[in-house]
């Protein structure tokens, strides 16, 4: 079964919207609980004093999950390096998607962007499983140059678009679809976040985004007050891994 | 002997400790992980970070001055010296990569008496360093101030103690208050200073050998190649290799530990080491014996004005600054690690390793490192304070050579290092001597203070925590 990962900076009061929870019950989820130190400071200094604490709150959370009718574990990490935290986690549990929580009431209609070179294949089928015979809508987003054409595989973004949104309408579900061609991905995605309750994008091939010092995900997780779900980059496309 | 420490301190604490699996990239324990976020270059600097300070900016005037080029030798000696232990260190540091260093080690291979002494020994000498490094600071402080035209005349040595205070005070506050990573930059520092040396080596050695002639006075210092005076400048210099060990208190923290422990440790002491040799060669090349003893703890400012003009002197002014304040402040973190690993064991109050909860800094640990600093930064003795942080720091090198002998001895099941010492217990044994060997050349003055330092860690062992045993816990 597909399972997200839900990180939470547990020790800053930081919780779980309830609509991300409801969201996420056709899924299985891991709550990655984490706190991030200064480097002054060991992370064994950290655990010996916040341990209990964070335990606690976690597993209050999982339990919350539980009553909203999802399926939760937890994992507790001190670290003094967010991202490489998150990765790693979602490695290990094989998660297929990271969902940052932001606030929301329940979720009524998706925005998706496919916009850029993502994986819409992964996209698409982990918004079939999310949503599943729920009555979710779900916006279709491409922006940019891909709303033009797709070097890649030939097909122009229409069609890329078209064909995206008649497979999920085939699965039943309601979809509209967005095209933007003058504007940024980023500000098209902005642009749309009134009248949708979350935000669902793929995460960029980590050679692309090693480099950059803010992800595009939090970029947009901070623009957003709404939950953004990033659908992982699938690392076997890559070869390995260092 | 027991897998956990037992007994409790005088207070009723007992040593925490519960089991763990190390991984490459986290330490997970029952209900919680902690992540491995060093990686080799972040274990580089860090170890060249401290030692580079000492060695490049502010020891080639007073090494100079005593032997001339024969410092090349003392500084080659300190070198092969802290090779034979820093080779050891990795074996023990991959078979425990935990925080705390030396301490832990020494604790677990001979015992809480000897890990008292130690630990304590290492908190104190790391902040014997930090003094030594801020006084640095502070020359070379005096000398930016005088590039920008402000002299300060004939009060220098009491504006370098209200410096060295200020730098002192300030870190420590950093350290308190400072939420910002500041790992990137002294990376960056780090690379910044290793380019400019290069440059300013190949130059100053094309210089010294006739290949260009920048004019510089024909002042090949008059040589001492005498085994006493090499070894008692070796002995003085030593403080500029005590970088490598700190590595060790970050070894709970280091990614793939079992590979990067060995190669930042041994890495940084062969790369200061060339660094160190070079430098004071150059140096020696430049200026007669007198010269460097009128130019002191700045010399290096002098040598760059012989061989590039103004330029020469502002270059090493700004990488004496950058050098000597990432070592200061790369001891500070240490010594709050090493107090951390002393506190957790019950050999000092738990209090001592509190965090607070506004900056989630350890400013308990921060202020026992920067407290005492302070106070020795205003004594601008930088002999004295070199040679005893040295001192404290051998006896540590020495006795986790003796551990090393221990565990391979009487190894306990756990014992399973990554990287082991080649050729059976000859690296250690001679290791050993050789730190110990060193503490004879020192001042008496050193060796006294150094000996007082060592009985009162001592008693602090017999009061307050005789019941703790720690030998063969893991």
């Amino acid at each position: 079964m597909t399972r997200v990962l839900v990180p939470v900076e547990i020790l800053e009061g930081k919780t779980v919207s309830p609509g991300l929870m409801s969201l996420l019950v056709t899924v299985d989820v891991t709550v990655l609980g984490y706190h991030v130190l200064p480097e002054q400071t060991p992370p064994d200094q950290a655990r010996h004093q916040y341990e209990e604490r964070a335990t606690e709150a976690l597993e209050d959370l999982s339990e919350e999950f539980r009553t909203a009718g999802g399926k939760a574990d937890y994992r507790l990490v001190f670290t003094h390096h967010r991202e490489q935290t998150v990765d790693r986690i979602a490695d290990e549990v094989g998660a297929r998607a990271i969902a940052i929580s932001g606030v929301t009431g329940d979720v009524d209609r998706l925005l998706v962007s496919l916009s850029g070179d993502v994986a819409a294949d992964r996209i698409l089928s982990f918004i079939e499983e999310l949503i599943g015979n729920r009555d979710i809508g779900a916006t279709l987003l491409s922006a940019g140059d891909s709303a033009d054409d797709n070097s890649e595989s030939g097909m122009r973004g229409d069609d890329r678009l078209d064909a995206a949104a008649k497979r999920l309408r085939d699965g039943g579900l309601d979809v509209r679809t967005e095209r933007v061609p003058n504007e940024t991905p980023f500000d098209a995605l902005v642009g749309l976040l009134p009248g949708h309750d979350a935000v669902v994008m793929g995460e960029k091939a980590p050679s692309f985004r090693s480099f950059v010092f803010d992800d595009e995900t939090d970029r947009v997780a901070s623009a957003s007050v709404g939950p953004v779900i990033a659908v992982r980059y699938d690392p076997s496309l890559d070869g390995e891994r260092e | 002997m027991s897998e956990e420490p037992t007994g409790t301190n005088i207070e009723g604490e007992a040593p925490d400790a519960e089991p763990v699996v190390e991984t490459e990239e986290a330490t997970i324990t029952d209900d919680a992980e902690l992540e491995r976020t060093l990686g080799l270059a972040g274990g580089l600097s860090i170890g060249i970070g401290t030692m580079i300070g000492a060695g490049i900016f502010v020891f080639p005037g007073l090494a100079g001055a005593e032997v001339g080029t024969a410092a090349t030798a003392s500084f080659g000696v300190g070198g092969v010296i802290a090779l034979l232990v820093a080779l050891p260190t990795s074996e023990l540091a991959t078979a425990m990569p935990k925080s705390g260093g030396g301490y832990y080690f020494v604790s677990r291979g001979l015992g809480t008496l000897a890990g008292t002494v130690v630990g304590l020994s290492l908190w104190l000498g790391l902040v014997f360093a930090t003094a030594f490094y801020l006084v640095g600071l502070g020359f070379y402080a005096i000398d930016a101030l005088a590039a920008v035209g402000i002299a300060v005349g004939a009060s220098a040595g009491a504006v370098v103690s209200v410096l060295a205070v200020l730098f002192g005070i300030g870190f420590t506050v950093l350290n308190v208050t400072g939420t910002e990573n500041a790992a990137k930059l002294q990376n960056g520092i780090v690379a910044l200073l290793l380019s400019m040396l290069v440059a300013f080596l190949a130059f100053g050695l094309l210089e010294a050998f006739g290949v260009v002639d920048a004019g510089t006075p024909p002042g090949e210092a008059a040589n001492v190649w005498e085994i006493v005076p090499i070894m008692s400048v070796a002995a003085l210099v030593f403080t500029s290799y005590l970088g490598f060990a700190q590595v060790a208190t970050v070894a709970g923290e280091m990614k793939r530990p079992g590979r990067n422990l060995p190669l930042a440790m041994v890495g940084s002491v062969l790369i200061v080491t060339v660094l160190y040799v070079l430098t004071i060669f150059v140096a020696t090349n430049v200026f007669t014996q007198d010269a460097l003893e009128v130019a002191g703890e700045t010399a290096m400012v002098e040598v760059g004005r012989q061989l590039l003009g103004p330029a020469g002197a502002l270059v090493i002014i700004v990488g004496g600054l950058l050098a000597t304040m990432s070592s200061a402040n790369a001891s500070v973190l240490s010594t709050s690690r090493a107090i951390y690993g002393v506190s957790k064991d019950a050999l000092l109050p738990r209090k001592a390793s509190r965090i607070n909860l506004k900056y989630g800094t350890p400013h308990v640990a921060l202020g026992m490192a920067g407290g005492p600093v302070i106070v020795l930064a205003a004594t601008r003795q930088v002999q004295l304070l070199a040679e005893v942080a040295s001192f404290l720091h051998l006896l540590m090198y020495g006795l986790m050579c003796v551990a090393l002998l221990s565990f391979r001895r009487d190894e306990p099941e756990w014992y399973d290092p990554d990287f082991r010492v080649p050729g059976g217990v000859a690296i250690p044994v001679v290791g050993a001597l050789a730190s110990f060997g060193l503490v004879a050349f020192m001042n008496l003055l050193s060796i006294a203070i150094g000996v007082a330092i060592v009985f009162v860690t001592a008693g602090w062992y017999f009061y307050y925590a005789r019941d703790v045993r720690l030998r063969g816990a893991l």
